[in-house]
């Protein structure tokens, strides 16, 4: 059983996603238990965000680890559902570009240093749809929903969606973030969310402020 | 007549030999036949489908043979013109001259604390006319010199910019896009018989999002010329090699040229390199890098073997958040590399932190630094006059002087540059006036720009149009949501205050 769990974390501090999912894959296959699997990838990527905060290790390898735990996690969490329990994270933070804006890096960082720090992010990609948000705030029920836009004509669909969730009812029943290089504190404000930073390894920060406010 | 750019009087720097630039050229064409860009309209895909290449309308994506891309290359004029409401600013791009854009940021700066404020309007009215009176600073643009000022809501900042530049400046206009706004740029350059250069945007890795299309498609029916540019992070959005960085840029404004050249051929193009290393812990872009210009070195040796005028984006930023040392040397050593490698166009001017601030203080000491590199550019004048052999057999060795002489006064002004917002005291002279710095005379320069400088006021038919054209706009947002209550109840108050269009 440990040899599977020294493989898996092994594929994360090697940046292999490919191998991480297949290693999940089999470790689920013989049964391991998936609380441990889990805490096994854990360890592993706590690894990468130290090495991260000593300044060995850059962004290429994050994010490399991040994608890697990611694949495998998403097979471990589905095995843990089918049996009927929670998974064990910090918090679920649903996370988009808004519609008509397809920049992608920003967003893909923070997902990175949120995922190094145990959260468990739902990533809709990019030109998201105000629908498509609410869907999967209806789904997987996120303490925190995070928009990202990088251009002065898309910012304004933060506040769209801001707009429509309050329409529905449902503003209160979750935190929201945006950031990209267009938005800024003041901006937040305006448009009512609950946070903003200006630089994705402070995304984790925020969102454990957040939680802890409740 | 035209507005005077910078004149380079001797060959550009290389650093491709032959083969390598044949190499770049070949695997860009490889990769455009191969993996082709990504265009998100309807029209431009159906365009190319028209044309001979490889279309997938469910990808979007679009396949280029080879014989085509070199076609359209060639389609592209060498120089072409654009034109300010006043036609001695006209400005043509091309050959041996460069000509500046100052860079615009989104905040001003507190110059007590140095952290970043929305400007107000008058200050921002007030920094068009100080653009408008260097030399230096030769056409102007949309977000330029800030993203907007205080009041305006985000989808009208680049309309209010664009008027205030038209309003407090006769050059010639760089013109953005986005949510249909380039549609009223247009309107507002015909109405003031300008052209603008119309700006298409590149979505690195190989993509053109459909505003960037129908920006091209407007500003080409309008008669315009295109600024096509790429803005690529090395590591992020393009490869971390310089020369791989080089292919994917060049595939993707390629793409664009063949778009422009299908749709008018003849259309004139300026390609733009907008790109950086990215900042490995931050996720930024890493501003002020040897990186950006070891890229646009080498981007403007490979279009000039194109014959199509270059213009290079990455020069003006820096990574720090003062005007200091730091802003200066990041800033004046990619200038200094950018104009000798030949780039037509720089955006330059004002920007202290990359694409986050401008400062007006910072505009006057760049006018000093592109004023110096544009003087060594001229070169060395060496004539019968120069070589002034007659003078030295004259003169001799001690006590003879040249300082008494005709030639001295009339040469030592055409052979230096002076600076004007420099310290160039001695000591005992710095020291009696308060050790003044270069931050403390550009202050003064500014403020006598400010209160002295007129530039050439709009006609009241044209001030008309251009307000006309700004009302439209608004009803235009306004009715489409884009505009919600409470940002107009605070523009339409800045609307009304009897200080509008600017005091």
């Amino acid at each position: 059983m440990s040899e599977i769990i020294d493989r898996l974390k092994e594929a994360i501090l090697t940046y292999d996603d490919k191998l991480a999912q297949q290693t999940a894959e089999k470790a689920i296959e013989e049964g391991i238990d998936p609380k441990k699997i889990l805490d096994g990838m854990t360890e592993a990527i706590r690894k990468i965000g130290d090495g991260f905060e000593r300044g060995e290790l850059f962004l290429p390898e994050l994010v490399g680890a991040a994608n890697a735990m990611s694949k495998a996690t998403s097979i471990v969490e589905m095995e843990i559902e089918k049996s009927g329990k929670k998974v064990d994270k910090i918090g679920t933070v649903v996370l988009g570009t808004v519609k008509g804006d397809i920049h992608d890096i920003g967003k893909t960082m923070v997902k990175a240093f949120l995922v190094a720090e145990n959260f468990r992010v739902i990533d809709l990609g990019v030109d998201v749809a105000p629908e498509e948000f609410i869907k999967a705030i209806e789904k997987y029920n996120p303490e925190i929903l995070a928009l990202s836009a990088l251009m002065t004509t898309t910012i304004s669909e933060q506040r769209k969606i801001i707009e429509i969730l309050k329409d529905k009812g449902i503003r209160d029943r979750l935190k929201i973030i945006i950031g990209g290089a267009a938005t800024s504190q003041e901006f937040a404000d305006e448009i009512g969310a609950d946070g903003y930073e200006a630089s994705a390894p402070r995304a984790p920060r925020l969102c454990k402020k957040l939680l802890t406010e409740g | 007549m035209t507005r005077k750019g910078l004149t380079r009087n001797f060959s550009p720097i290389e650093i491709l030999t032959e083969e390598q630039i044949e190499s770049i050229h070949k695997s860009t064409l490889d990769v455009l036949q191969k993996t082709g860009v990504r265009f998100e309209s309807k029209r431009a895909l159906e365009l190319f489908k028209e044309n001979g290449c490889e279309v997938d309308t469910d990808k979007k994506l679009v396949k280029f043979p080879p014989g085509l891309v070199e076609e359209c290359l060639r389609k592209c004029p060498s120089s072409f013109r654009i034109k300010g409401r006043d036609s001695s600013q006209d400005l043509s791009f091309g050959g041996n001259t460069s000509y500046f854009l100052p860079f615009p940021g989104k905040d001003t700066i507190d110059l007590e604390t140095w952290e970043p404020r929305v400007p107000t309007r008058k200050e921002f009215y007030d920094v068009v006319k100080i653009m408008d009176a260097l030399d230096t600073v030769h056409y102007t643009g949309s977000y330029v010199p800030w993203f907007g000022f205080k009041y305006v809501p985000p989808v009208m900042q680049m309309l209010e910019g664009d008027a205030a530049n038209f309003r407090n400046s006769s050059m010639p206009l760089h013109c953005n896009y986005g949510k249909d706004c380039e549609k009223f740029a247009i309107e507002m350059a015909k109405a003031l018989d300008a052209v603008n250069l119309g700006v298409v945007g590149v979505s690195p890795p190989l993509t053109y999002q459909e505003d960037a299309c129908k920006s091209a498609f407007r500003n080409i029916e309008a008669g315009f010329p295109l600024y096509i540019q790429s803005g690529a992070t090395y590591g992020a959005t393009a490869p971390a090699t310089i020369a791989g960085a080089t292919i994917t840029n060049n595939a993707e404004l390629m793409g664009g040229i063949v778009l422009a050249q299908l749709t008018k051929p003849g259309t004139g193009i300026l390609v733009s390199d907008f790109g950086f290393p990215q900042n490995m812990r931050s996720g930024h872009p890493a501003f002020g890098q040897i990186g950006s210009s070891l890229h646009q070195v080498m981007f403007n040796q490979i279009w000039r073997r194109y014959k199509i005028p270059v213009g290079n984006h990455s020069t003006g930023l820096s990574s720090s958040k003062k005007i200091d040392y730091q802003c200066g040397y990041e800033k004046a050593i990619l200038c200094l590399l950018s104009l000798l490698s030949g780039a037509n166009e720089i955006a330059f001017h004002g920007c202290v932190y990359g694409e986050l601030s401008f400062h007006p203080i910072q505009l006057i000491l760049d006018d000093d630094v592109v004023g110096m590199i544009g003087r060594f550019l001229e070169g060395v004048e060496v004539s019968d006059e120069t070589l002034a052999i007659d003078l030295i057999n004259e003169v001799g060795p001690i006590p003879g002087t040249y300082l008494t002489k005709e030639h001295t006064r009339k040469w030592w002004k055409k052979e230096q540059f002076v600076p004007k917002a420099a310290d160039s005291l001695t000591y005992p002279e710095w020291m009696e006036e308060n050790k003044k710095d270069c931050i403390e005379y550009a202050k003064k320069r500014m403020k006598e720009i400010i209160e002295t400088y007129k530039p050439k006021p709009l006609s009241d038919n044209d001030e008309d149009a251009i307000e006309n054209i700004l009302e439209e706009a608004r009803r235009y947002y306004r009715e489409r949501g884009e505009i919600s209550d409470k940002e107009w109840d605070a523009y339409k108050k800045d609307l009304e205050s009897p200080d509008y269009p600017y005091a």
